[in-house]
């Protein structure tokens, strides 16, 4: 330990010629929760990555940049942090369109990019052709396999055989919602409703009525955090007799799981505080230890892979050259929090880290999340309602 | 313009003057803007030719939204018509070339903006502002439940980049939008539109009286204002190479040329685009001084500015001063 300090100080001490990463995060705006828990990611895997020597036996900094979570800021920070700030390589990126918006710069100037969100199709069109773009977050369409993935194997386990689906009319519920229908009836499924409501209005009694009158098997629902609690309330009073209520909001209500209405409601995140796995396991008390709490957000410890796999890379490549790097980075194998992290081609990118294998399932069940899906991850089986 | 003068006679108004000192400040914003990228600001320089560029796309926007304003129109629908101009230079991009989609789809928002215009012709201040809001609303969703094949859908779509993506280019090309602007802006400050704008701005019944074919004024207001604010969409589309009708419409590009606006001065060409200016320099300099929490800072210093500086930045430019407003 105290070498490992004084390994630490001394890198420190050596300020110059470290090794610069650029992080361009929404730390304000709309995306801040979670370019803030990103934030908290990269703090943790720096502090590591510099304890254990940092790279090429230099430190490694990184310097971040607040995109705003507009593209009109990320466009100049992001060209400050490469032509003013000179990092070599860049991390973060949580917007699709402030990852768009920077598709322009990087490819002019050549960035090397190890970017953890920014998930909707436009962003794989737009990086294409860019040869030192890494991808780690799962493409928006691995999301819907692994839940799909998920009602092929309710439909063999509990005889799921209709689906209700209820879609809030903004871009988060309506984007591919016709291709979500159409993929439900390839698979074999009877798509019996399909009703879209505006998030944050609370009404759900009429879609609630529908659902009844239409006896789904699962009630399958997009919309936001703010839509949990009023939906799964209507579904209480109205009684309605379903296998499973399952959501895909960008994050669950605070303290939702204290609530007994929650209880049996599934949803689907890339990573849980309680998934079983040792990294996962690591990762939760070495954040506990630093923060001295614990993260709900799975973007803390992506961003936390996200840093220490590259870093990794830089090692292993011997030099901060981007050619070598990309070598040694898209070479990756390891253990993470999410399952063991490789890169392959994606349908449009070359280095795409995380897929549909990556997503967990999870049911509320008593306090707490816990994994259902896939079955290599899962702490216990579906509790279905029927 | 012409009128009646209550003995019957005509009355003639007469075109009203500029003085040229007037014009100096604004000049030499634009001479120094002109000469901006060729200033020797070493490693920043393309960092800052950036904030720039969004600096000279917000000064299109707020100046547009003034020039409606000065016919006592407070509208909310600006982030409709910059949207229209982002998704109209975006589609009609695919079939012909960019230097005529870009034009077209401005011409296009304004032709649109006739419509809103004739629709709420009977509303004023705060009904006025609700329905420009709902406009936005219902052209937002428009976009959206258009088929994805057509517009992008809620996805949104991707948008070639304007003149290569060269940064330089891309500035030069939002100078001149921005010339263009002032140039209409000033123009209409030198013509009798002025009058007629201003009177309508104190109260429709008395302009009628003066002779004033309210109406029509109100709408030109509306075209002329929407057309430019297009083209400020088109820039920006152009530049971030993707729109979606959630950011697109955002109401936030509604509220920003309006509080810029206010800072800056309202009814006059300079204040909108010094208030542009000094508001994006502003967060920028807060922002890399005060990594966390700079929009607090930034927050108070514009409400403070507000409550302080009524008349915005020009009041203190035309302290002491007449027949400045330019």
């Amino acid at each position: 330990m105290n070498k490992m300090l004084l390994t630490g100080v001394l890198l420190a001490l050596s300020g110059a010629g470290a090794v610069k990463v650029g992080a361009l995060l929404p730390l304000s705006g709309a995306g801040s929760v979670t370019g803030q828990a990103a934030r908290n990611g990269y703090l943790l895997a720096l502090e590591e990555i510099n304890k254990a020597g940092g790279v090429l036996g230099k430190p490694l900094e990184i310097e971040f940049a607040d995109d705003g979570s507009s593209p009109a800021k990320a466009v100049p920070e992001f060209v400050k942090l490469v032509t003013v700030d000179k990092v070599e390589f860049m991390v973060g990126g949580v917007s699709s369109a402030t990852s768009i918006a920077v598709s322009g710069p990087a490819k002019q100037y050549g960035t090397f990019m190890a970017w953890i969100g920014a998930a909707a199709v436009p962003v794989e069109d737009a990086f294409a052709d860019h040869k030192y773009f890494f991808h780690y977050h799962p493409w928006s369409y691995y999301n819907f396999e692994a839940i799909l993935d998920y009602f092929k194997h309710l439909r063999v386990t509990k005889k799921a055989r209709n689906i209700a689906i209820a879609y809030e009319d903004g871009p988060f519920g309506s984007a591919g919602i016709n291709d979500t229908v159409a993929a439900f009836k390839k698979a074999g499924f009877n798509v019996v409703m399909t009703e879209k409501f505006k998030t944050g209005s609370g009404n759900f009694g009429p879609i609630v009525s529908k659902a009844k009158a239409a006896r789904p098997d699962i009630f399958y629902w997009v919309g936001y955090d703010t839509d949990a609690l009023p939906l799964v309330t209507e579904i209480k009073q109205q009684n309605l007799q379903v296998g499973l209520i399952y959501g895909t909001p960008p994050s669950w209500p605070v303290g939702f799981e204290k609530n007994r209405l929650a209880e049996n409601v599934a949803g689907l995140s890339l990573w849980l505080p309680s998934s079983p796995n040792a990294q996962s396991r690591a990762f939760v008390n070495a954040y506990r230890k630093k923060f001295g709490t614990v993260t709900e957000e799975y973007f803390a410890p992506l961003a936390y892979v996200n840093l220490k796999t590259l870093a990794a890379a830089i090692n292993r490549a011997g030099s901060t050259d981007k050619d070598k790097v990309a070598a040694e980075l898209a070479k990756t194998n390891t253990p993470t929090p999410f399952g063991t992290l490789t890169f392959t081609p994606s349908n449009k990118t070359r280095y795409q880290g995380f897929k549909a294998g990556n997503w967990l399932s999870f049911q509320y069940l008593g306090d707490d999340r816990v994994p259902v899906f896939p079955l290599k991850s899962a702490k216990k089986t579906t509790v279905w309602g029927k | 313009m012409e009128g009646r003068a209550l003995d019957g006679s005509r009355a003639v108004v007469r075109r009203p003057d500029v003085p040229l000192r007037s014009l100096l400040p604004l000049g030499l914003f634009f001479l120094l803007a002109l000469a901006f990228p060729f200033l020797p600001l070493g490693e920043r320089a393309e960092y800052l030719m950036q904030i720039a560029f969004f600096t000279l796309v917000a000064g299109v926007l707020a100046l547009s939204w003034d020039i409606l304003a000065r016919s006592g129109q407070v509208s909310l629908a600006h982030a409709a018509f910059y949207g229209l101009g982002a998704y109209g230079f975006a589609l009609l991009g695919k079939v012909m070339p960019w230097f005529l989609a870009m034009p077209a789809a401005a011409l296009l928002a304004g032709l649109i903006s006739l419509v809103l215009g004739a629709v709420t012709m009977r509303l004023s201040g705060m009904y006025f502002a609700i329905a420009t809001l709902a406009f936005t609303e219902v052209v937002r969703t428009i976009i959206q439940n258009l088929p994805e094949g057509a517009a992008g859908g809620a996805n949104g779509l991707l948008v070639p980049a304007l003149l290569g993506g060269n940064a330089r280019a891309q500035y030069f090309l939002a100078f001149g939008i921005l010339l263009l602007t002032a140039l209409v802006s000033l123009a209409i400050r030198r013509s009798r539109l002025h009058h007629a704008f201003a009177a309508i701005r104190q109260g429709e019944e008395t302009a009628r009286v003066l002779g004033v074919s309210v109406v029509k004024y109100k709408l030109l207001a509306f075209f002329i204002s929407s057309v430019l604010a297009a083209l400020g969409g088109v820039l920006y589309a152009g530049k971030t190479f993707f729109i979606n009708p959630l950011e697109t419409f955002s109401l936030a590009n509604s509220i920003a040329p309006l509080t810029t606006s206010i800072f800056g001065g309202l009814y006059t060409t300079l204040g909108p685009i010094l208030g542009a200016t000094v508001l994006r320099v502003a967060e920028e300099v807060l922002h890399n001084a005060i990594k966390n929490g700079y929009l607090v800072v930034y927050g108070l210093v514009l409400m403070l500015s507000i409550l302080w500086l009524p008349r915005g930045l020009m009041g203190l430019l035309r302290r002491g001063k007449r027949g400045g407003d330019v």
